[in-house]
């Protein structure tokens, strides 16, 4: 197999990934609806677009959030621009390579971590998976001892080296897996939810992590998350993708003022209220009744959840506040209710 | 192979980047150079993660040495009974007990092997299963390297021990006029029976790209095989000896090795040239099944399941 794509690079900067019109799709066979053999056997196939003509860019240095309900495509993405999966169409570069054609070449320049498995030996001490990497990746033996370090040191990883993965907790593991990742120094790193059943020091802690490395090491990072604190605290950028298309490429900002302006305060009303009677806050609309429980919605600019729970405390007897923030689940559902926003094609209506 | 023997295709990293570790190949090095490099690479890393998996099943020594003795006693259970029926009926099939428990060396010897090394191969389906043939295709090592690696089952040991008390009665009977030739030809088919058996493997784990339900069936061949292989060919009936011999080529495993070790090659319908066979079969068997094996991956990366 030869093809010339690879080489030559013409305007820097280039991009590190380098994505136009890619589409995957997979053929689903049906099963017949009839019963018995000929209704078993009925061949259909119907068409699923996972993914269709997405397009985009991502910068050297950059961490980009990508976002989507299940089954959107973020996965199918993912295992495209790491080479697992051959695209049914479109084009793909990552760092000079064509993923799905030098596969093998492009294994030493990314690093990956899907979040619910792990790349770590099971059965054996966390620095002995350490040690088979550095013969797969085949770091020099300098390199290795460097990076090591460095990451025993940020990562904290010296409390729990010597013990089998199998008895790490999931932040421990997670360590590792980041580890893991980066012995070889790849200039590229992707992440499918990293941050995943996590308690909230240990998603600090990779959040943190992530964006030494970034500034430190100039390492881009591509990551999908449900989180949006993840996307709050790490991504500057933002690509969410919905029946396999994108709806959304840009800022984090302009899109949480634009789609997340809207947050809900959950009031718990003391004593009996009828359910007609609803609440009066200035700035806020109640949107929903459940005997004493109701619910306040407001915009950020329009006043400030402070003074909203000023006004209801005082002018209400209240047992009980919430504060909900919009998640990012409701902001994809939002935009894709809205259809496409910015600069990007209409979305074709996708196949039932 | 794969894709991996373009020339490094790197001339621009961006300054300011920590570069790639470049692989270890000389500059000017000819394609062919790579290519002893790369399987060098290979082979050196299947020792590593296969010294890997030992380690973590010495980690259970206890449990190891257990589980090896049972099933030593336990197959050793299934020899006794074998040689008390030869005792009872001095022969099968006009073969003595001495011949039968070669036939049964062969077979046992060269599938002890075989699962030992193949684990990885015969486990595949939990692999896919679990989704984690992902991380196989994310390392810059070949697929069947890894696969291969992925599990060593250093247990399987009491079969292979198994199959050594039966070559001893065996030797022990005084069935095999030993020469040179038969002396090498004896670790010769014992490999190529291992080859065959994990070719076999390999053809049940490719089924797992297309349905994981189906990986019991290759089962009938494997452990088929094994039973198959421990009694003289000609007590089956001619369709099933057809079948073994050119379909699945167990006959090569333990029969036709057999009859040329115990010198009973002439007078036995098999041509003198059929000594060559039991490496030959296994060779090609084992072409065709990794052939099968690179279609397998292909399709397992168009369709991701």
């Amino acid at each position: 197999m030869s093809d010339n794509t690879s080489t030559h690079m013409h305007t820097p900067p280039e991009p590190l990934i380098r994505v136009r019109h890619l589409r995957k799709h997979f053929s689903v066979r049906q099963r017949g609806s009839g019963s018995g053999l000929a209704g078993r056997f009925a061949r259909g196939t119907r068409e699923v677009r996972a993914v269709h003509d997405i397009s985009f860019d991502v910068q050297r240095g950059e961490i980009v959030g990508y976002v989507g309900p299940n089954g959107a495509g973020k996965s199918t993405t993912i295992k495209m621009l790491t080479g697992i999966l051959t695209p049914s169409g479109g084009e793909a570069v990552v760092d000079g390579l064509v993923p799905w054609k030098q596969r093998r070449d492009l294994t030493r320049r990314i690093g990956a971590v899907f979040g619910q498995r792990t790349q770590l030996w099971w059965d054996l001490p966390l620095i002995e998976s350490f040690n088979l990497l550095r013969h797969i990746y085949r770091i020099p033996e300098e390199r290795f001892r460097h990076n090591l370090a460095h990451y025993r040191e940020v990562l904290d990883l010296d409390a729990f080296i010597t013990t089998p993965v199998r008895q790490l907790s999931l932040g421990q593991r997670m360590r590792g897996d980041l580890t893991a990742a980066l012995l070889h120094d790849p200039p590229m790193l992707y992440l499918d939810e990293p941050t995943i059943g996590l308690d909230v020091v240990a998603k600090a802690r990779v959040r943190t992590f992530l964006q030494t490395m970034q500034r430190e090491r100039g390492v881009t990072v591509l990551l999908t998350t449900h989180d949006m604190d993840d996307i709050q605290h790490l991504c500057s950028r933002m690509l969410i993708i919905d029946h396999g298309q994108l709806l959304y490429d840009g800022s984090v900002d302009a899109i949480r003022q634009r789609f997340g302006g809207e947050r809900t305060l959950v009031v718990d009303l003391d004593g009996d209220h009828a359910d007609d009677v609803p609440l009066i806050a200035p700035g806020a609309v109640q949107v929903r009744a459940d005997g004493p429980r109701r619910w306040l919605q407001f915009q950020r600019e329009q006043t400030s959840a402070a003074a909203l729970i000023g006004h209801v405390s005082a002018a209400y007897r209240v047992r009980d506040l919430t504060l909900e923030e919009p998640d990012i689940e409701g902001i994809v559902r939002r935009i894709y209710e809205a259809g496409t926003v910015g600069a990007m094609p209409p979305s074709a209506q996708a196949d039932a | 192979m794969t894709t991996n023997t373009h020339a490094n295709p790197t001339p621009g990293q961006t300054p300011g980047q920590t570069p790639a570790p470049a692989p270890h190949r000389p500059p000017g090095a000819s394609r062919v150079q790579q290519q002893v490099d790369i399987l060098r690479h290979e082979l050196a890393l299947y020792g590593v993660l296969v010294r890997a998996r030992v380690r973590a099943q010495w980690q259970y020594r206890s449990s190891f040495l257990i589980m090896t003795s049972v099933t030593f006693i336990g197959l050793l259970g299934e020899l006794l009974a074998l040689v008390l029926l030869l005792h009872r009926f001095d022969s099968i099939a006009g073969w003595t007990l001495g011949e039968i428990a070669l036939l049964y060396a062969l077979a046992s010897i060269s599938f002890g092997m075989a699962e030992m090394v193949g684990a990885g191969f015969d486990l595949f389906p939990q692999v896919i299963r679990r989704g984690e043939f992902d991380q196989v295709l994310l390392r810059p090592v070949s697929i069947f390297t890894q696969t291969l690696a992925s599990d060593f089952q250093l247990r399987r040991l009491g079969r292979i021990a198994q199959g050594c008390v039966a070559l001893a009665i065996s030797v022990q009977a005084g069935v095999i006029d030993w020469t040179l030739a038969r002396l090498l030809y004896l670790p010769l088919v014992l490999g190529s029976g291992m080859l065959f058996f994990l070719a076999l493997f390999v053809c049940g784990a490719t089924l797992c790209f297309w349905t994981v339900e189906s990986s019991q069936l290759i089962n009938v061949f494997t452990n088929g095989g094994t039973e198959l292989a421990t009694y003289p060919l000609p007590i089956y009936h001619v369709a099933l000896q057809r079948f073994f011999t050119f379909v699945v080529p167990t006959a090569f495993v333990s029969y036709v090795p057999a009859l040329f070790l115990l010198g009973r090659l002439d007078g036995s319908g098999w041509p003198r040239w059929s000594v060559a066979l039991p490496p030959l079969s296994a060779a090609a068997f084992a072409l065709a099944a990794f052939a099968l094996w690179r279609v397998g991956v292909r399709h397992y990366r168009s369709t991701g399941s």
